[in-house]
């Protein structure tokens, strides 16, 4: 784990990223660059416009202005499923599993078929439910696969959202406060989990509130203040920055 | 030694395939399903007292076809359309006009009148599509309403209020002879339509079909491309129920704007479906069945007094009060009571986990040969 270092691939750049809400310009003017093989984090106090970056970036949301770059692609206004299919995985803030179906047809879900032939095909082939059964076993929940999905605890819905996520092998994987709401033990399970992904060559940009977890984890960071970059670095210059202290601690 | 036990050991895997056959048969089980209920079903024309009650089995499985064309958007998707009655209608007048003005063959003017209302639908649905929950469901009303003015209204084409009066197909038939065969031709059509069925839920295509009922901004961000998948999803319901019309249209021979296209029709189907249980193959069948005779015996009874649509909104309210999702969800859910929970809430940390896992892999060669020597005895 080398220093961050700008010259390596950039995975996403957004540039002048514009989007307001009424008369509230949640995400202003906001250039940012995010770095390819490393564990990005976005930071920033609430309020800060991190979600809406996070959702004009994924297409959830159209951005007023501005252009999202993703591998190299501008992928401004697309929709959410192109930009899926296009090398992003993500997960939601507020944890999102399909509620009424068990855990292994949530995986399936993840699927991405490309062709009639393979649309057509039976979801349950043996190829993709070894594929959801190796997924789930890594994020720990191989022995609940035949739960409906709002069955089970808060915190395994976290990782069943993780593991579908994880399904299509995104080189790019966005994760929307993974620790909110996890008691620590689940906490450090994830880390762990990202901390193996990136090893095996997946990028992440993580927002999150809690400190510890992103300081440890991250290599590149950057802080959002008022709906743009404020301060951008590892975490020991980030956090030595004056201007990140201000936003925070509002001196 | 091997001839000895044979004899022994024979029905054990024929047992054992029969049981655990998870893999191979567990395709055609659904199919299996389907030809026993359709052949259970084929007996009614030989039991029914009557030619009445022959065609009232004609009227259900009328409504079968409806409801299970239905399921096909309204239960993988969740969107609840109340306009699938437009498609009905379309598919009665376009069978009809094709018959008295081209003299087509009965069977090809309804698979085109079918395919016709397939295309009409795509518009339609792009359009009625880009909006969610009640408000897809008050578009699909509209549909229905303005289909029944310009209906109503364009009387050179199509009759209008006076009703257009459709030539048999079968002429020399005599009235229950009429019913009976129109009662298989039905049947034939349920039959496929729950073969589509069943084929949709089991594909990847059902698969993000139900993603989009759960949860349609998740689906959308796994990668599905929800709104050409609910499009598709439309039309081919639209198609089914549009068939289904086309053989009303043969079998009533007589249409009526203010009957193709009532509102109240898309309702009864909606709540069969319901009554039935919307995530299952059979769930609108038995809806339909349930329902449209429940509809038969209250005009039958009660026909004189508006009683019988007053038997349809307790019915509704019934289901939503106590089956909100269904009888037969309400029979799974019963059966699942006396089975063990399946969840249990195991968190464990990073490490724990890994060492189950390593465990759970290292002692496989003794269980398995252990399962399998338990298997020979």
């Amino acid at each position: 784990m080398t220093a961050a270092d700008p010259t390596t691939g950039v995975v996403l750049r957004t540039d002048k990223l514009t989007k307001s809400f009424g008369g509230v310009r949640a995400v202003d003017e906001a250039t940012t660059e995010f770095y390819q093989g490393r564990i990005n984090g976005l930071i920033g106090p609430n309020g800060s416009g991190k979600t809406t970056f996070f959702n004009c970036v994924t297409g959830m949301i159209r951005p007023d202005s501005g252009t999202v770059t993703m591998h190299g692609k501008n992928v401004t206004r697309w929709a959410p499923h192109r930009i899926a299919r296009a090398g992003l995985g993500r997960s939601f803030q507020l944890c999102r599993v399909f509620p009424r179906m068990t855990v292994l047809e949530n995986m399936l879900v993840a699927v991405q078929p490309r062709s009639l032939g393979e649309y057509l095909a039976n979801s349950r082939n043996s190829e993709s439910v070894d594929k959801a059964r190796r997924m789930l076993a890594r994020v720990g929940i191989d022995h609940l696969e035949n739960s409906e999905a709002r069955d089970i605890s808060y915190g395994q819905q976290k990782l069943l959202e993780l593991g579908s996520t994880l399904m299509t092998d995104p080189p790019f994987v966005m994760l929307d406060e993974p620790a909110g709401g996890v008691n620590p033990s689940l906490i450090e399970r994830i880390a762990v989990l990202v901390r193996e992904l990136n090893e095996e060559g997946t990028t992440f940009l993580i927002v999150e509130h809690n400190m510890e977890l992103i300081m440890s984890l991250c290599d590149h960071i950057v802080v959002f203040d008022r709906g743009r970059q404020i301060a951008a670095g590892t975490p020991d210059a980030v956090q030595a920055d004056p201007k990140v202290l201000e936003a925070y601690l509002g001196v | 030694m091997r001839s000895a036990s044979d004899e022994r050991t024979r029905p054990a895997p024929a047992l054992s395939a029969a049981a655990g056959g998870v893999g191979g048969t567990s395709r055609l089980r659904p199919v299996i399903a389907i030809a026993v209920v359709v052949a259970v079903l084929a007996l009614w024309p030989s039991v029914a007292p009557n030619a009445y009650m022959l065609s009232a089995g004609v009227v259900v499985l009328n409504y079968a076809v409806l409801a299970t064309g239905w399921n096909i958007m309204g239960g993988f998707t969740g969107y609840i359309s109340l306009g699938h009655v437009a498609f009905f209608g379309l598919g009665s007048y376009g069978t009809g006009l094709l018959v008295i003005h081209t003299g087509m063959n009965w069977l090809l003017a309804t698979l085109v009148s079918a395919l016709a209302v397939a295309v009409i639908t795509v518009p339609i649905g792009f359009a009625a599509l880009r909006v969610r929950g009640s408000s897809f469901v008050i578009v699909t009303i509209a549909l229905v309403l303005v289909l029944q003015l310009i209906f109503q209204s364009w009387s050179v084409v199509t009759g209008g209020s006076g009703g257009l009066v459709v030539p048999r197909p079968f002429p020399d038939m005599l009235r229950p002879e009429h019913h009976e065969t129109f009662f298989y031709i039905f049947l034939a059509l349920l039959a496929v339509t729950l073969l589509v069925w069943t084929v949709i839920d089991r594909s990847r295509f059902g698969a993000s079909l139900k993603g989009v009922r759960e949860d349609e901004d998740k689906a959308e961000s796994l990668g599905a491309p929800t709104g050409k998948l609910k499009l598709i999803a439309f039309v081919i319901s639209a198609f089914f129920v549009a068939v289904a019309g086309g053989f009303y249209a043969l079998w009533f021979a007589d249409l009526d704007p203010l009957f193709q296209f009532r509102i109240i029709l898309s309702s009864w189907i909606v709540l069969m479906a319901l009554l039935g249980g919307v995530r299952y193959l059979f769930g609108p069948l038995l809806g339909a069945i349930v329902v449209g005779s429940a509809l038969e015996y209250f005009v039958l009874e009660h026909g004189d007094t508006q009683f019988h649509l007053v038997a349809t909104g307790l019915l509704l309210g019934l289901v939503v009060l106590f089956l909100p999702d269904g009888v037969l969800t309400g029979v799974a859910q019963l059966f699942r009571r006396f089975r063990p929970e399946a969840t249990s809430i195991r968190e464990v940390s990073a490490e724990d986990l890994r060492r189950q896992q390593e465990e759970q892999e290292a002692p496989q060669q003794p269980t398995t040969s252990k399962e399998a020597s338990d298997d020979r005895g």
